[in-house]
Formats: structure tokens, sequence, C-alpha cells
């Protein structure tokens, strides 16, 4: 990585920011019939950026020691424990598990 | 920006609505360990890989993706050529864009104050954000969340490049599971409605499917059909 390619990285995510702020917002904004799309969007996304940090590889699939911190995540997400204690216990049971 | 706000009033029920309470202080202090361990993790691979503390920082600073620097670094690791290299860390960045999308939608300001938001764009300070009733809670919950995580991650590149070598495989520890723990507490609310919980398991579902077929990135852009289904299949006065 050279400071040509951080300068060109950068520019490119700042851009598509700008662009989904002051495009695809205004235009969410202004359609009532799109208006939900503002939360279902984060749903989806999100959950996809959980499941590709869980049980992805690179490009593979791999059932490691995450899956196992992240289904503790989710029983205590289902049961509305507190955020920090979401974190710790999933980091907690990640590290027992490799352990072992 | 009063529609938005009837727009995200238009998923409450009669049982009262769904506009949470923003996060606390033990929430913010949560968030802000959790964007440090993130902070360290990253910062060591990339350093690894890059050689250059001043380069590793300036990196982690100005593009403000930790996934675009791990695209990147990850097809040159697999012989990809500058631009392919350059193209997968644009793409994985989409997200964001995404994000920045739900955010504007909510926001009610001025467009310098829009353009400092959209830049910074993240799963749980927009997350946590958009699911507040009234704009000004919108932003105040976007600015607190975007503090903590700022506090978090800048404390945690100073900690990955300098004491990287000290702290050794961060793994051990189970701070790669940090992240997405804290992401699924952050869109814990929104599972609980129906439309919510659809977008995220065809979202969800949909990536899954695509990570050993697809380019890196696009797993993730695939996962707004999940929304998309959502919107199309559920009604906007859903009970959860």
């Amino acid at each position: 990585m050279s400071w040509a390619v951080v300068a060109v990285l950068a520019a490119g995510v700042w851009a598509q920011r700008l662009l989904g702020m002051f495009v695809g917002g205004r235009v969410l904004s202004r359609q009532p019939a799109l208006g939900r799309l503002a939360t279902l969007i984060p749903a989806a996304v999100v959950m996809a950026v959980v499941v590709q940090l869980t049980i992805a590889s690179g490009t593979s699939l791999e059932v490691d020691a995450r899956v196992i911190g992240m289904a503790v995540a989710g029983v205590l997400v289902w049961r509305r424990s507190p955020f920090v204690v979401v974190v710790v216990a999933a980091a907690v049971a990640t590290a027992l598990v490799r352990l072992l | 920006m009063v529609l938005a706000d009837s727009m995200l009033m238009g998923e409450t029920t009669a049982t009262g609505d769904h506009s949470v309470a923003g996060p606390g202080w033990g929430d913010l202090g949560a968030l802000c360990l959790t964007f440090f361990a993130l902070g360290v993790t990253v910062n060591v691979l990339v350093l690894d890989r890059v050689g250059s503390e001043s380069l590793t920082i300036v990196a982690a600073v100005a593009i403000n993706s930790a996934t675009t620097e791990l695209a990147y670094l990850a097809v040159r690791d697999a012989g990809g050529t500058q631009l392919a290299a350059v193209i997968a860390g644009w793409v994985v960045a989409s997200r964001f864009g995404l994000l920045a999308v739900s955010l504007g939608a909510r926001l009610d300001v001025g467009r310098w104050h829009r353009a400092a938001a959209g830049l910074q764009s993240f799963d749980p300070n927009v997350t946590w954000a958009i699911q507040q009733r009234r704009a000004a809670d919108v932003v105040r919950v976007f600015w607190r969340a975007t503090a903590a995580m700022h506090l978090g991650w800048l404390s945690g590149i100073a900690v990955g490049v300098f004491l990287g070598n000290v702290i050794g495989d961060a793994e051990r520890f189970g701070l790669d599971a940090v992240f997405p723990a804290a992401l699924l507490a952050i869109i814990g609310n929104l599972l609980r409605r129906r439309s919510g919980a659809l977008a995220a398991a065809v979202g969800g579902g949909l990536c899954l499917l695509l990570i050993p077929v697809a380019p890196a990135g696009i797993p993730i852009i695939a996962s707004l059909a999940g929304a998309i289904v959502a919107l199309a299949t559920t009604p906007p006065e859903e009970t959860t």
C-alpha cells in the first residue's frame, strides 16, 4: 500500500458516503412509500456484515470459535442483556473455545 | 424532515412506538471498547503488511474504513493487481454508502452538517441514530456514538501500531468476536419487528450463500435485497 493508494481508496470511500447522504438520503426522505427502507437497510446490511465476520474467511466459509461466540451473543441479545455484557461474553466464549 | 419522522412513526402500533431510548453511557463505553479492539486488531495486521507506522496511521484515519483496508490487502496478498485491489476496497465500503442513505433520510440539518455526518456513517452510529423518533435525538445519538467510536478507534490505532508486537495474537483473546457481537446487539431492536427480522434473515442468508461464489464485497451489497423484500412484503402497521 502506497500513499497514492491510500488517497485513491479514501476518495472512493468518501464519495460513496457523500453520495448516499446527499442523493440516496434525499430520495428516501421525499418518497413516503420508500421511507421504511431507512430502518430496513441497516437491519439487512448490518446482519450481512455480522454473517461475514462470523463465518467467512476471505471468500470461503469457515466454522470456528467465532460461531460459538456469536451464538452466545445471539442468546444474550434475545434476552435483552446489556450491550457490554453481549460484547464481553462473545469475546470470552470465543477465547475459551480457542483454549480448548 | 417531519415526513421522515412520520414514516418512522408508520412502523408504530397501537401498543406503542418502536423508537428506542438512545444508548446510555455504559453502552457508549462498550462501543468505545469495541472500536478499541477493532483498532488494535486491524492495525496490527495492516502494519505487518505495509511496514510503515506513518502510512498505517494515515491510512486508518483517511480511509476511515477498516474493511476497505483489509479487502485491498487481501487482494494484493492473493496476487491481484493494484486496480483489482482498489476496486475490492471500494466495493466493500459500499455498505457505508447504504447506511448514509438511511441516515440521510432522517437527518434534518444543514448541508455541511450533512456532509460531516455522511463521512462518519458507520454501522453502530447510524443504526442507533435511525431508531430514534425525534429528529433532534437522531442527531444527538449519532454524534455521541460517533465520538465513542472514534475515541476507541484512534486509541486502538495507536496501541496496534506502537504496541502490537507486545500484544501478539489478538484473536487469542477473542477480540475478533467483539465487533460482530456489538453489531448484533445494536440491531437487536430492529430484529424484534417482523419487517426488520425479515430484512435481516434475507440479507444475512443471501450473504451466506454468496460468500463462497462472489467477489469480496458483493455479498454485502446483495444483502440490500433483504430490505427491499421486507419493504414489499410487510405492512407498515405491523406488530412485533
